[in-house]
């Protein structure tokens, strides 16, 4: 096995430490952008990142309402800092027949990662937890593989692998 | 004005609301989301919300909020297992449950946050 450059071990640890198999949500059940985002903050009031889910999806839509988090290519990234959040986390989750995010191409989303944390300010980890996201689905055939995988274990490879890459 | 414990989500929202406007105006932060692809234009949309959440927090609360939290960041945090977040100091095992409508607002007596019993 070939040792990764420093760089890409950093990068990998960043999304190593916050996936993790109760957030993952391997097919929406919503289809609309607002009860989508109602979805995800349910599942994070699930995995105990939030008591307060309601609060968490009204940041998130609020968020949404500056301009989209569907940067295009089928991926969205809602965000949001919340003294609410417990942690920092990404949560994973898939929609198969996507969902109209009004993502920048226009096109529907398939592949969600809400990342949310605690409002410690300035917070660098967070926004390099952002960029390690955006980063690790910037190739199609990861994008592909992500949609196809058929449990957490191989979603969290596949991202852990091409975020170091 | 609504009971207290609603004017309470409605003040922590609006912490939350605090800090994204300030995301909003940070020029390292639009520099940062927009090379990731991230849109943020509608600002002003921020600041509806934040009148929005002010008209249903009584005046002398939404005053203390606006002095204090010049001083002291996250002014309003939450209680876990009888342990303020913003200081990590238990709480004394007089401090009650859930605010009641009519009470006064529950601070730390040690860092002197405003908390938020979930
Ligand atoms: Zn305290």
């Amino acid at each position: 096995m070939t040792s990764p450059s420093l760089a890409a071990s950093r990068n990998a640890s960043s999304l190593e430490s916050l996936l993790r198999p109760t957030l993952f949500v391997s097919e929406l059940r919503s289809k609309k952008k607002a009860s989508v985002l109602d979805e995800l903050a349910a599942a994070l009031a699930a995995a105990g990142l939030t008591r307060s889910p309601e609060i968490v999806a009204e940041l998130l839509r609020e968020r949404e309402g500056l301009g989209s988090t569907g940067v295009g290519k089928g991926i969205a990234v809602p965000h949001a800092r919340s003294t609410l959040i417990a942690e920092r986390a990404v949560l994973v989750a898939r929609s198969a027949k996507g969902i109209d995010f009004d993502a920048t191409d226009g096109k529907p989303v398939h592949l969600l990662f809400a990342v949310v944390a605690p409002p410690v300010e300035p917070d660098p980890i967070y926004l390099k937890v952002l960029a390690d996201v955006v980063r690790a689905v910037r190739l199609s055939r990861t994008r592909q593989r992500l949609l196809e995988a058929s449990d957490f274990d191989t979603v969290r490879e596949i991202l852990i692998h091409a975020a170091a890459e | 004005m609504p009971p207290l414990n609603e004017q309470l989500d409605a003040l922590v929202t609006l912490q939350d609301i605090d800090l994204m406007i300030r995301e909003s105006r940070d020029p390292e932060m639009a520099i940062h989301e927009g090379r990731l692809g991230f849109a943020r234009e509608n600002v002003q949309r921020l600041e509806q919300t934040r009148e929005r959440l002010a008209s249903r927090i009584d005046g002398p609360l939404l005053r203390t909020y606006e002095r204090m939290s010049r001083r002291i960041p996250r002014l309003v945090v939450p209680v876990e297992g009888r342990v303020c977040q913003g200081c990590r100091m238990s709480l004394p095992t007089s401090s009650s449950g859930r605010n009641t409508p009519g009470t006064s607002i529950e601070t730390c007596e040690n860092c002197g946050r405003i908390l938020y019993r979930i």
